[in-house]
This record gives C-alpha cells, structure tokens and sequence, in this order.
C-alpha cells in the first residue's frame, strides 16, 4: 500500500486514539476513479451494489445496504427488528448503540433499553440475557431484541457463548442482532468466519471506516425485506447518497488489503501491552486484538504524562485531563516502528518519573461482580472525546 | 423499465468505463441524461483535487476542509417542542420526498398549503393557512419555503412579506435552498440577501453544482453545534470527509458561472418545445421545463430520444420534467427539439391551443421514481 501522507500536516502524527484515524492514502484516490458513477438513491449504482452483495454474502446474508456510519447502520438494523412500542433493547450496558449513538434507540425506535452489566466480567454470557428479559406486557416494555456487540473494547466474545445467546433468543422468540463494527477483528483472532457469527444474528452491523481503513462507511445486513425497508429508513435518515460508487468501491479496496493486516496489528498490540506490563502499567482490560486500556497509575503517572512524552515522536493517545488510564487503538497504519517507538518513550518516562513498582503481569479482572462494575464505571475517560 | 440501469449502459458503451478527466464531458459518445440534475457525472479529475484534501475526521470536527464548508443545522433544531407545526408549499420536497421526515423527526404537523397562483407562495397564502396558539392546535412554529422549487423563482419581494409576517408572529423561517445557487443566478441576488432572511437555510451542492454527495444546513453558531449533534443521532457523522468536502467547494467555485448559461439553454429548449405545440406547464425561470404532451405518447418521446442517447423521466401520465445542468450542451437541447418535432410530424399528433394553463398542476408525476 501506498506511503501514509496526512498531507495538511507538516510531520504525519501517529494517531492511536481510535481506528478510525485509519486515513485515506494517495493511491486511493486512483481506485476511486476506476469507480462508477451512478445514483445510489436509486440504487443505480454498480460499485455500490456490488458492495452490498459482497458483504451479504460474506456475512451469510441475503441483503445488505452501506451506510454512512456505524451509528446508521446499527440504529437501521435495529428499526427494522422494533415493530411496535411498548419494545425495548436488551444489550450490555456499556454498549456502543446505547452509550454512543445520541440516544438513537429511543429516538429512532422508541424503544426502551434494558443495559445488562455482565455478571462475569467482559462479555454477556446466556445468562445474564435470560435474567433480564422483559416479558412484562402489561406495564413493561417487553424485550422485542437482544443486542450484542463483538469485539466490544477490543474484547471477544467466545463464539460458543454467542450461540447459547442465540438459542436463548429462539426460546423466548427474541431477535439477535450484532454490532460487529469491529467483528473483522474477532474473526481474524479466532478463526471464526464473518459467515459463521451472521448466520446466528437477524441483523448485522459491520464498520468499514475503523481498522478495515475505508474512509467512510457502515455495512447493515439481514433479510432481502428488511434491508429494503433499510433503504427507505437511510433516506429518512438523510442518507440516500448520491454518487456514493467511489466510496464503495474503496471500501472493497480496503477490506481486501487492510483486513488480512489485522493478525500483525493485534501482534503489535500484544507486544506492546507485553513490555508495558513489564513496566508496572497494569491492563485494565485483556488486549484480545487491537486495543489496550492502559492505567498508569500503578506507575505513579497520569495519561496526560505519557501523551505529553509522545507527542514529542508525533504519536497521539487519548489523554483526558487528571485521569490515568487510557485507551490506546492499533490498525494497519501503524507500523512496528511506531510501537518500538512507544515502548522506549515507555521505558524512559517510567525510568525518569514513575515510581518503582513490581511487575504486575495479570489483569485485574476478577470473576466478582464488584471489581467487573468500578472497571466498567471507571473506563469512560479512557475514550477520547469530542471535545479534545 | 425504461430508465436503464447505470450497468446497462456501460455493458451499451453508452458510458466509457473511464471517464475523460475533462470536467465537460464532450469527448464522450454524446449521452445526456435529463431526469435530473443530481445526475451531475463525477469526472476523473474531481478524484485529484480530493485527494488534496485534508484527511481527518468529521465526526470530532477536526477535518479543516469540511469545517471551512460547513454550518450544519435543520428544520429539527428549529422546532422545540410538540405540539408544533410546519407551513410549507403543498409541492415542497419537506412534505413530498423526504420520507415523512418531518413527524418522523420532529414530531411535527404539516400545513400543506397549495399555492394561489399556482408557483409560489404569498404571503396572503400563508397568513390564511397558518395555525393559531389555541389548546386544540399544533400551531405552526416554522415557515419553510423553497426555492428554487419545480425551477421556478420565489420572488424577492414575497420573501421579504413572509419573513415580515413570520417575525411579527414569532415563527422561525426555514429555507430549503437546495437550488438557491439557481435562482440566485438568475436574479442577480446574492445568497446572502437571501440567506439572512432566514434563520436555517440548506443548499445543496450535489444537484446542479455537481459534486458527488452533500447538502449544507446554515444558521448561527448555536444551532449549528446543536445540528452537529443531531446529524451524528441521524448516523451523519462521517469520518474522513474532507475529499467530499473539499470537491463540493470546489464544484461550487467552477459550476455555479455556467448557470446563466444553463438557464438560457433552457429557455432555449422550452420556447423550442412551445412551438411544436407541447405544453409548458410552469414558468421556465431557471433549469427545469415541465411539459405536458397530449396527444402525443411520452413513452414514444422517451424512446424516440432514448435512441438519440438522451435520457428522460416517462411513466404513464403525460407530464414529465427535464432537467438541465452544466454537463448538457445546446447539442442536447437541439436534438431534443428536432426529434419531438420529428415524432409529431411523423404521427401527424394535432396538438389544442385552447386549453388554458391550469393552476395547481400536479407535477409530483413528472418526477424520477425508484417504481419505474
């Protein structure tokens, strides 16, 4: 692939706040050109139709519609499994579609959410969904859909689980739907196939602009008949894009070359959690693929120390003010150079600042409850946010 | 189906897989596709300049080249809290294409009023329709007006009554411009003597000005920081953005002077039409005609031109619209008039002169629907 070039910046800065920093290279807009121009809101666009089909059929789906974002694709998909209030959205309460999407759940779908801490830490398990169903039809807004989110901050969710989830649903006639905005991740560090997770979910988000490094973009899939009316919603949304060709057919692009990177991205990853913990720097959650929660403290120093200490080798962490964690995003354009060159700013800021500390190798999450709450409450300054 | 998809006319040769990097597109088989001017074709150089464009990410705002384009705000920002209502022409494309966007959004009712004259609104329509505080009503708390709409021009002077009507009653004025860049254009007004009668004004840049994708919301700082919120809620919130932003303006800078050029084509094309006997149904202000061709069939017209490489909307009904922007040539626009003029005379079709300009046409048939 071609140089990465911020080409407004003077000096390219590394940035490890999210993969959504994956940006476009020179030669794409060569690929972009080779696009077709038709009108998307007619669908009558080749490029774009041909996305759709491509990821249906990757995801074991007979349809699917590319959106503008992960909020789109997510809250469509959703709109289309809520027929009828009173409704309401079972999921993990740290999820994506209920923390981060404007409250879009409510909005778009007038439903209700019913945000499930899980009980053994990282995932949802089958049980945790069964305790919280709502059946209440009476007073309650009555469980319509079960939201799952794979990998949620970099986390899996074992494949196993998913499908006692999955037969949970079918037992209480619930629908199952995913957030897999970053399922390429899961999928390239367990081998599951992207068709082997669709099949078990009703509907299927899946991000192209996170580390598969599309610009822009969001895939939706499901049935032939929730994906038209899909369609129709994306216009009520605004989204009906016009010669939107070239933006599919870089996506394609992407997925072909990025995705297949991703197994050397949650290496580097892994690498580089590995000497951070030999530094004192405790995991506040396991680095599964391409992410690291990182809390400094046990170090003696805050986040906004190391970012100071890197900014100075043009890398970029999230680093919000007084908080000593911080989440730290891998994705194919940032090189091992780039990971050799935080782990020496590591070394050096430690040597110079921290305090001396034993080496703690294990994350500290534990199989109580107690410890799974404070680290879910305590994660939220952990991201960056809008106003950085 | 008589709209070919975009593959067939590749598979036709009727478009060259790629595209000459010329922004006017003359060294292609002559192929015009009149059904609308969002049909604008993206051309090979647009990818060059976007590829000089800043790379960063829209959704936190740090993109340079979508934050010198942009102001973001909506009908949404402006309206509260139900019970509420909208006041718009019966024909906009709030109350017709927008997916019911309006209750959907807003919670909003919508007073469709249909125009006296037949073109625009006046201000006498709109204080006669609007709704009144009173505990049954949903009074109205936002006038939306467009223009251009259906190509013609909503004169200066009835904007100026409305927006004096809507101040003295406390409703906010909404602009759905998506043709502002038209009819200011054509009457020499600037899009600022327009715009600040207004406190939203939205324009679109994929129509006529050509871009691939996009549409700006204006207003004051504060509602558009609030619409940035309610974009990201409607799943707006792209990230490296700066190509699309970077090209509109770019359209935008080397489009909008070849509009008075567009509109007289136009003209040129609608007075052509006139004298074969065709019905115009509404005035010919700006890039649009919208004919009626009894007795004459449209779908022979279609075909008939479709032969000539030249795209029509045609269904069932006798009305359609044509629809002119910088990528047609007076080329186009004679060949049109000489192949109508052709199919008369050759079905020998007698067309009335009596029958008198009807107002309140229904046009919403002679737009491109995704049935046909």
């Amino acid at each position: 692939m071609s140089p990465v070039i911020d080409n407004t910046a003077r000096e390219h800065v590394h940035d490890l706040t999210s993969d959504t920093a994956t940006i476009p290279t020179d030669e794409m807009f060569d690929i972009m050109k080779t696009a077709t121009r038709g009108d998307d809101v007619f669908g009558a666009d080749d490029d774009v139709n041909d996305l759709e089909v491509f990821m249906a059929n990757m995801l074991g789906h007979e349809a699917s519609l590319f959106c503008a974002s992960g909020t789109q694709s997510n809250q469509i998909g959703l709109r289309t499994l809520l027929t009828q209030p009173p409704h309401s959205v079972l999921c993990d309460a740290r999820a994506h579609i209920f923390v981060h999407e404007c409250g879009g759940l409510s909005y778009h779908s007038q439903a209700s959410v019913t945000p499930v801490i899980p009980k053994k830490g990282l995932y949802l398990t089958a049980e945790d969904v069964e305790a919280n169903i709502n059946k209440d039809t009476l007073t309650g807004a009555v469980t319509r859909v079960v939201a799952l989110e794979n990998t949620m901050n970099g986390t899996i969710m074992p494949f196993e689980e998913i499908k006692r989830i999955r037969a949970v649903c079918d037992k209480h006639g619930l629908y199952l739907h995913l957030d897999g905005a970053r399922l390429w991740n899961a999928s390239a560090a367990t081998g599951v196939s992207m068709s082997e997770y669709g099949k078990l979910f009703d509907s299927i988000s899946v991000c192209l602009s996170k580390g598969a490094g599309a610009p822009i973009g969001s895939i939706i899939a499901s049935t032939k008949d929730r994906i038209r009316h899909a369609r129709h919603l994306r216009k009520l949304m605004g989204g009906g894009w016009r010669q939107a060709g070239f933006l599919a057919k870089i996506a394609r692009h992407c997925i072909e070359t990025a995705v297949p990177t991703m197994p050397e991205t949650h290496k580097l990853a892994s690498r580089l959690a590995t000497h951070l913990q030999s530094l004192g720097i405790r995991l506040a959650l396991p680095c599964e693929t391409n992410m690291l929660f990182l809390d400094f403290a046990p170090a003696g120093l805050t986040a906004e120390d190391f970012a100071v200490e890197l900014r100075k080798k043009n890398i970029k962490i999230t680093a919000t003010s007084g908080s000593t964690i911080s989440r730290v995003v891998l994705h194919y354009q940032v090189t091992a150079e780039v990971i050799e060159q935080f782990m020496d700013v590591a070394t050096n800021i430690v040597k110079s600042h921290g305090k001396p500390v034993t080496t703690a190798m294990e994350t500290d999450v534990k199989e109580n409850g107690n410890t799974t709450n404070s680290s879910i409450e305590s994660l939220g300054a952990a991201y960056p946010s809008g106003k950085n | 189906m008589l709209r070919t998809t975009t593959s067939q006319r590749f598979k036709n040769g009727l478009i060259p897989r790629n595209i000459s990097s010329r922004r006017f597109l003359a060294s292609r088989p002559d192929f015009y596709d009149l059904t609308s001017d969002t049909a604008t074709e993206v051309t090979d150089d647009m990818f060059d300049i976007m590829r000089s464009a800043s790379r960063k990410d829209d959704v936190f705002g740090n993109d340079p080249s979508v934050n010198e384009l942009e102001h973001h705000l909506g009908l949404r920002s402006l309206l509260t809290q139900p019970p509420h209502s909208v006041l718009c022409d019966a024909q906009s494309h709030i109350n017709l294409y927008e997916c019911g966007g309006l209750a959907y959004h807003s919670q909003a009712s919508v007073t469709a009023v249909a125009s006296t004259n037949g073109v625009y609104l006046t201000a006498e329509d709109v204080d006669t329709n609007r709704v009144l505080e009173d505990v049954h009503n949903a009074s109205t708390k936002v006038i939306a007006l467009e223009n251009t709409l259906n190509g013609t021009i909503m004169p200066m002077k009835e904007m100026q009554n409305i927006h004096s009507l809507a101040r003295k009653n406390n409703i906010k004025l909404h602009l759905d411009g998506a043709r502002i860049w038209n009819a200011s254009q054509a009457t020499g007004i600037s899009l600022e003597e327009y715009g600040q009668l207004f406190d939203t004004v939205s324009v679109c840049v994929s129509k006529g000005i050509g871009a691939p994708i996009g549409s700006l919301l204006v207003g004051s700082n504060d509602l558009v920081k609030k619409a940035r919120h309610l974009r990201k809620l409607m799943g707006g919130g792209w990230r490296q953005a700066g190509l699309l932003a970077k090209i509109a303006q770019h359209c935008i800078g080397t489009v909008v002077p070849t509009m008075p050029e567009t509109h007289r084509l136009t003209k040129k094309l609608a007075s052509g039409l006139e004298q074969l006997g065709i019905r115009i149904l509404l005035p010919v202000d700006t890039n649009m005609v919208f004919i009626e061709t009894t007795p004459m069939d449209m779908k022979e017209l279609a075909n008939a031109l479709k032969e000539r490489n030249i795209l029509i909307s045609s269904d069932d009904s006798s009305v359609t619209r044509l629809v002119l922007h910088h990528q047609i040539d007076e080329n186009a626009v004679d060949k049109i008039v000489q192949v109508a003029s052709d199919l008369i005379n050759t079905k020998g079709y007698i067309f009335s002169r009596s029958s008198s300009k009807t107002s309140n046409v229904d046009v919403s048939k002679a737009y491109p629907s995704i049935q046909h």
